[in-house]
């Protein structure tokens, strides 16, 4: 039934198309699973070695009206760990949306994206590289009757796996952002004051005690004057379950609160960024039953973790994932985290001493995070936290990155990075480690915009993986076409067998809104993170494909 | 009816019909001071092109790339008109260091935050690096990803849609 609505839309729309516009994209990414000598698969991923995830979005503009469908194809299976929800071909997202800038009104019927604030109480939003696409079904308006107030409602259900199948909980939610200084005509200082409210009704008539209703609530407000910026967000949610191994534990129900402080100062050459976080029992998911599924799925919230985003292989060997939840276990109790992160950003000039022909950039950053101090009674199930008392270590670094051209042709960026990271607790397996990578990556540049860049990568841990080298060199004979070639090596692994190469080489074509990039070699196993979220995979060889398409 | 059946029927409706250049669609975005920009805008600059470079704070190539204009912006601005934004992808973990990270850099660009990633959806943008280039409200240029000399061809362009 569906599918014909849409069809009759898309051709009403059609024969009247010549004030229409038709956007859309393709996205398609395959793998072939081929076991190697070292690298085999799982009993249960070998069954099906071709797998796919492909996505085709279209969207219809007709004046004030778009109508859109994303059809999302895993066949014959999704690639390697992906939710097993995604399956076969079907309609993923469709909506019909409705904007008018005069009125300042935006309604939108079907599957819809959004957040509130900095997401502490709700975001939905897409990553296909990790398998998140947790929409919400339902209707969205949005008015915005002055210039500086905007006013958003919302109701509906959240999407897991295709776009008919939905989360337990219904999801309402409205929000309200006002830039007061605007407002009220001052120019100088910028100051503003944000509010939400998301409530998620979830029944379960099976167990007693337990309300239907988990509310949370968000207040915030953001100030900037001369360079200087701060944001203040305080958020609460209700009492709520606690749920361990998928059982719902309605005798046992905790409340959960998040501050965050971003403070930063800027002036041109010199930055400096500061996040403060914490957060106590501050997971939350759309069925209470979600609550920590592998992939992600039903997530109502954005939990990232505030720490530097590293872009390099070896650098993203231990990524700190954020600690909201509770979690009773004798000698690895938690109920969330508390920490911040610091940033700095620096330009030496040209002409001096540092900054040379072209100046020399820098940037700094240090994070660390630790548990809530407090009484845990893991046999009870019972705790208390303290507010702002620093608990266990879990995680810390120190980075720096050096940015120097040092000719025309030639230009490096050096990083280094030390960690600490205490995987007992952020990984809920065993040990810590202490490791220091250096990354050392050129780019020269050749005649007739060719062009060729080399990374050296070294890693030196004490525990876990132990020691890592890893080096890559990408040729580009144009803006078009080009080559690379990658290993890492992790020679210093205690297990002898586990000291492999992870070689990896390919290629990719780059034209106009067409990207085809095949490759075949080694996956490492372990998480791949996009923006502080990860999603873990496991080790891989094979050769893959992928097709990218806008229009 | 099948999916598969569905899924070629929408394929053929859209390779079938001549249709129009693409627009940039209205999307709200924010300046780093906090001011709210509807993207229709670009679609309202005529007689020069606008060069639209997407990025994201914790993108080596975007980082690179976006150095590498600053560095000719000049020299180019003295050739040829045009305008240049760009678009940071940075959600709220990274969105914050969007403007310490541009001041400390030295970059004299105008920078735009789409924080939810509403524009990047609705233009069908993968991955950062993301170059689009429009004229007279029409996208006439795209290219996905960013290597070294890729500047070059934005100028290229720049100079033959004057």
């Amino acid at each position: 039934m569906l599918q014909k609505i849409i069809l009759i839309t898309c051709l009403v729309f059609g024969s009247v198309y010549t004030k229409a516009q038709l956007s859309g994209s393709l996205e398609s990414n395959a793998a072939l699973y081929i076991d190697d000598d070292k690298i085999k698969l799982e009993k249960i991923d070998a069954e099906q070695r071709i797998r796919s995830n492909n996505y085709l979005r279209l969207d219809y503009k007709l004046k004030k009206i778009t109508v859109g469908v994303q059809l999302e194809s895993y066949e014959p299976k999704a690639l390697l760990n992906f939710s097993p929800l995604l399956k076969k071909t079907n309609i993923g997202n469709y909506y019909i949306n409705y904007r008018n800038e005069k009125l300042g009104v935006e309604a939108t019927a079907g599957h819809f994206y959004g957040q509130f604030g900095s997401g502490l109480v709700f975001r939905s939003w897409e990553d296909r590289q990790l398998g998140i696409v947790n929409s919400i079904a339902g209707g969205m308006v949005k008015y915005s009757p002055l210039e500086s107030v905007q006013l958003t409602a919302l109701y509906g259900k959240q999407r897991k796996g295709l776009g008919f199948n939905f989360s337990d909980g219904t999801i309402g939610g409205v929000n309200a952002d006002v830039k007061l200084s605007n407002l009220l005509k001052i120019k100088k200082v910028k100051f503003g004051i944000g509010g939400s409210v998301v409530n998620r009704n979830e029944k379960d008539k099976a167990l007693i005690g337990l309300k239907n209703n988990t509310l949370l609530t968000s207040v915030r407000s953001d100030f900037s004057v001369a360079g200087f910026t701060a944001d203040f967000e305080y958020t609460f949610k209700s009492k709520d379950a606690l749920v361990e191994y998928s059982i719902i534990r309605p005798e046992l129900q905790f409340d959960g609160d998040a501050y965050l402080i971003n403070l930063g100062y800027t002036k041109n050459g010199f930055g400096i960024t500061t996040n403060l976080r914490r957060l106590e029992n501050f997971s939350v998911f759309s069925e209470r039953k979600q609550f920590g599924n592998a992939y992600n799925e039903g997530s109502l919230n954005y939990i990232p973790a505030l720490t530097k985003q590293f872009d390099y292989s070896l650098t993203n060997i231990y990524v700190y994932a954020a600690q909201p939840s509770i979690g009773f276990e004798p000698n690895r109790n938690k109920a969330g985290e508390i920490g911040g992160q610091i940033d700095l950003f620096y330009k030496f000039k040209k002409e001096t001493a540092l900054g040379g022909k072209y100046g020399t950039n820098v940037s700094l950053n240090f994070a660390q995070w630790h548990g809530l101090k407090g009484r845990y009674d893991a046999l009870q199930r019972k705790y208390q936290a303290k507010k702002f008392t620093f608990g266990q270590k879990y995680y810390r670094d120190i980075s720096l990155e050096v940015r120097k051209k040092w000719d025309k042709k030639w230009s490096s960026v050096f990083t280094f990075l030390n960690q600490y990271y205490n995987a007992r607790y952020v990984e809920e397996s065993t040990g810590e480690v202490n490791a220091n990578t250096i990354v050392f990556d050129n780019t020269l540049k050749l005649k007739k915009s060719k062009s060729i860049r080399w990374e050296l990568q070294h890693q030196w841990a004490q525990g876990s993986y132990k020691n890592w080298v890893a080096s890559l060199v990408e040729f580009n004979f144009s803006s078009v076409w080009s080559v690379f070639a990658q290993d890492l090596y992790n020679y210093g692994n205690n297990n002898e067998a586990a000291r492999l190469h992870y070689y990896n080489f390919g290629t990719s074509f780059n034209k106009a809104a067409y990207r085809v990039q095949a490759s075949y070699g080694r996956q490492r196993g372990g998480l791949v993170c996009v923006g502080g979220i990860c999603r873990f995979v496991p080790q891989s060889a094979g050769l893959t494909l992928g097709v990218n398409i806008s229009f | 009816m099948n999916m598969y059946k569905l899924l070629s029927i929408l394929l053929l409706f859209s390779l079938q019909k001549e249709v129009k250049a693409q627009k940039i669609p209205d999307v709200k975005l924010v300046t780093l001071d906090g001011t709210n920009f509807q993207t229709e805008r670009f679609n309202e600059i005529v007689s020069k092109p606008v060069v639209l470079s997407f990025w994201a704070s914790w993108c080596i190539p975007c980082i690179n790339e976006l150095s590498a204009i600053n560095d000719n912006i000049d020299s180019w601005k003295s050739n040829v008109k045009f305008d240049l934004y760009a678009i940071s992808e940075d959600d709220s973990r990274t969105a914050g260091r969007v403007n310490p990270l541009v001041n400390g850099k030295g970059w004299d660009l105008h920078v735009l935050l789409d924080k939810n990633q509403d524009l990047k959806r609705e233009l069908n943008i993968a991955n950062v690096p993301y170059t689009i280039i429009i004229k007279n409200g029409k996208i006439i240029y795209r290219h996905q990803g960013y290597v070294a000399g890729d500047e070059n061809i934005i100028y290229k362009i720049l100079k033959e849609n004057q």
